[in-house]
């Protein structure tokens, strides 16, 4: 009966929208990487563990007015609801039990009541002792009046700020790869105090140095003297003690070396591997990411024209060498091979990418990164460039959204020059901007108050701009050349296409943008 | 036949190849690499393997003599300076164009005796550039380069006695009449310097200027037997 109540139970949340969202609100406040308030809530947090340790440190020697509790108890307040949070987000058990259900029902079998306890109890109390967790409990825990004793405790509060610390996290993580190395030192280091007390003791510890009463006294003397402190409040009095802290003192500082060769191997080691999860991290809150595949000639022009823009892009290479420009100019970029599933994965896949331009001088890899992206997203829009003629017709199979041959593009222009230079300036001008002049677009939007007046009428001709076109928005693009300056009416979502000093093209957007009525 | 020089049968080098491939020029393809020179002999056009270094070699194909333009488009940015260099020498009124790799090479391969540069890498990514930021202008180039039968840049020189002689260009309005869109004009009086219409600088049209006009080929033929009255 309680089976079948809590089965049902599940399915009702499951098909409850508002549950979601709110699970969903809940996930994106404390634990979603990407989302936009969890930085701020994170702050918070770090802000209130500081400002409570700050008080207990203060509460030492003064004594605190009495107000000061209800910060303590906010504190706790938030903590204990960071905490819930955390417990109901960690796991779906309504999917978990309605999977079990379901299993069953195919199977012919009831329920069983002690199953779905299982599972519920399980899954939390696994949450409940995860080292996370346990953190975020013992930060609690001293809030209680019967534990005031526990009071101490609260520095526990500093170790959730290990939670916000990413880098810290990663510190971890390298030092993990290195657990041979150092549980090898600490082993040795282990042996070298305890032998080293255990000889200290017994030549000592009978009357003969007045200062070590007890083992315990040893192994302090030993640490204190293998770790190259050495306060001098314990020293040897006999010779055997003076010899075997000449090698004490030897040992451990060879121990210290080592075990500051491994930690900064380690980090040498994985700098790379750090930087890109930050770059990851960093271009995952970014929404409308272009990505610029191959960091050649072509990738750092245009990556420089799209900083100028300031659009949000990512360059991915292989190429250690093409890469440091990018590291120059201070650019998102990855050191990956484009050729690898991963790689388009992390860098593609798991981002808002609004484009992608492929610009590597091989077109078996542009054609590889581009089937690639087609066969998982075939709306993502692709721009390829191609090397060779006879691959044109191979990216356009592919379902390449655009295809750049830029070597005809430039046969183009440059055939142009056989004739009157004047031809190929104007053409070459216009293709690659190279003075203050550029070709640029206007969009008539809805609400603007050009809207039915013509170009005469809308004062364009006070700037000395030259008009190509009218492109009209539309199920097919309908192009208007050269319209008419007095009878041609602009309408809703028509692009102006026009030639001009960016200033004065500026000059026009700003003053579109200023007519909205 | 207008004879024209190669130098570098590269990507570039073998699309401009494909567009001289008409009676009206003759080309003298010259590679370092022997491969690309037999891939140049293989597509039909005549290529010699040969290097440009030696200033007879040169002279031999016609630089300094009857060659009247040298494309220069080696993947090797120091050989086409050198190239460059060499033919200037011999020929002062050799037109020369460049391939460089990006624009900063410019200004030294123009120093070098280049009378234009080029470089397919901005050229792509300007398109990719325009794509993303520009889809409206991208389109409109494109369908200009498609309906190239109808819609083209054309260039017209202004005749001694045309009414545009000595006629300032804001007192008239020609856009309406003549159905063309002026681009720019190359003033002699200025130099050899192609300007836009659009950077507002009054212009007097003087007899042999060259008008830079846009335009269907009807509308720019009327132009032209117009500009004769």
């Amino acid at each position: 009966m309680l089976a079948r109540w809590i089965v049902s139970f599940s399915y009702f949340l499951e098909s409850s929208k508002r549950y979601k969202r709110v699970k969903t609100s809940i996930y994106n406040l404390l634990e979603n990487p990407r989302s936009k308030i969890k930085p701020f809530f994170d702050f918070f947090i770090i802000f209130l563990v500081v400002l409570t340790v700050s008080i207990l440190i203060y509460d030492v020697k003064n004594r605190l007015p009495y107000h000061f509790e209800v910060i303590e108890n906010i504190a706790v307040f938030v903590f204990i609801f960071e905490w819930l949070g955390r417990f109901w987000i960690s796991d779906n058990l309504r999917l978990r039990i309605i999977s079990y259900y379901e299993r069953k029902l195919e199977l012919g079998e009831k329920p069983k009541l002690f199953t779905i306890l299982k599972i519920i109890t399980l899954q939390k109390i696994q949450y409940t002792f995860s080292p996370m967790s346990i953190i975020d409990l013992l930060a609690i825990l001293p809030a209680y009046r019967s534990f005031r004793i526990l009071r101490i405790f609260l520095i526990f509060r500093l170790f959730k700020m290990f939670r916000y610390t990413k880098s810290l996290n990663s510190f971890l993580k390298i030092l993990k790869d290195k657990k041979f190395e150092l549980n090898f030192l600490l082993i040795l280091g282990i042996f070298a105090v305890l032998l080293s007390s255990t000889i200290m003791y017994v030549f000592e510890g009978g009357g003969e140095n007045p200062k070590i009463h007890s083992f315990l006294d040893a192994i302090y003397w030993a640490v204190i003297t293998i770790s190259t402190i050495g306060y001098g409040d314990i020293t040897p009095v006999t010779i055997a003690g003076r010899v075997i802290t000449v090698f004490l003192v030897g040992g451990g500082f060879l121990i210290l070396v080592l075990s500051t060769s491994v930690v900064t191997n380690a980090l040498s080691e994985k700098i790379s591997i750090l930087r890109e999860e930050k770059v990851l991290s960093h271009i995952g809150k970014l929404t409308n990411l272009i990505v610029i595949f191959g960091f050649g000639r072509m990738g750092q022009v245009l990556a420089a024209q799209l900083k100028k823009s300031h659009k949000k892009f990512i360059v991915v290479d292989i190429s250690k060498e093409n890469l440091a420009k990018a590291r120059e100019y201070d650019y998102n970029y990855m050191h990956a091979d484009a050729s690898s599933y991963d790689t388009i994965d992390s860098v593609v896949f798991k981002n808002d990418v609004k484009k992608v331009v492929l610009t590597t001088n091989n077109d078996a890899l542009n054609l590889s990164i581009l089937l690639t992206i087609k066969a998982r997203y075939k709306d993502l829009a692709v721009i390829a460039r191609a090397n060779s003629y006879e691959n044109i017709k191979k990216f356009h199979i592919a379902k390449a959204d655009h295809v750049i041959f830029p070597y005809q593009t430039v046969a183009e222009v440059a055939v142009e020059y056989i004739g009157n230079s004047v031809r190929f300036d104007a053409i070459d001008s216009i293709l690659v901007q190279k003075d203050t002049i550029t070709i640029d677009e206007i969009l008539i939007s809805k609400g603007s108050s050009y809207i039915g007046r013509s170009i005469d009428e809308i004062g364009i001709n006070k700037f000395s701009v030259t008009i190509i076109s009218v492109l009209k928005e539309g199920a097919k693009d309908e192009f208007i050349f050269n319209p008419d300056h007095y009878t041609y009416k602009f309408k809703e979502n028509d692009s102006l296409v026009l030639i001009g000093e960016e200033k004065d093209i500026f000059k026009i957007k700003d003053d579109i943008s200023r007519q909205m009525i | 036949m207008r004879k024209i020089v190669l130098f570098g049968y590269t990507k570039t080098g073998r699309e401009i190849a494909k567009l001289l491939l008409t009676d009206e020029y003759e080309v003298t393809i010259i590679d370092e690499n022997p491969m690309q020179v037999a891939l140049a002999n293989e597509e039909g056009f005549f290529g010699r393997h040969t290097t440009l270094k030696d200033d007879k070699v040169l002279i031999e194909v016609g630089i300094g003599g009857e060659a009247e333009v040298l494309f220069c488009v080696s993947d090797d940015d120091s050989l086409n300076l050198f190239v460059t260099l060499s033919a200037r020498n011999l020929d002062k009124n050799l037109k020369i164009l460049t391939k460089i790799l990006k624009k900063e090479d410019g200004k030294k391969m123009i120093l070098a005796g280049a009378n234009r540069t080029i470089s397919p890498y901005d050229v792509g990514a300007a398109k990719a550039y325009r794509i993303i930021q520009k889809p409206k202008v991208s389109k409109v180039l494109n369908q200009l380069s498609s309906l190239r039968n109808s819609i083209s840049i054309s260039e017209i020189e202004i005749p001694k006695g045309s009414f545009l002689d000595g006629v300032h260009l804001n007192d008239i309005d020609m856009t309406k009449e003549t159905n063309l869109i002026f681009l720019g004009m190359l003033d002699k009086e200025l130099g050899e310097k192609f300007i836009f219409f659009a950077k507002g600088i009054n212009h007097k049209i003087d007899a042999r200027d060259i008008l830079v006009v846009l335009g269907s080929r009807k509308d720019i033929r009327l132009f032209e037997e117009k500009i004769w009255t």
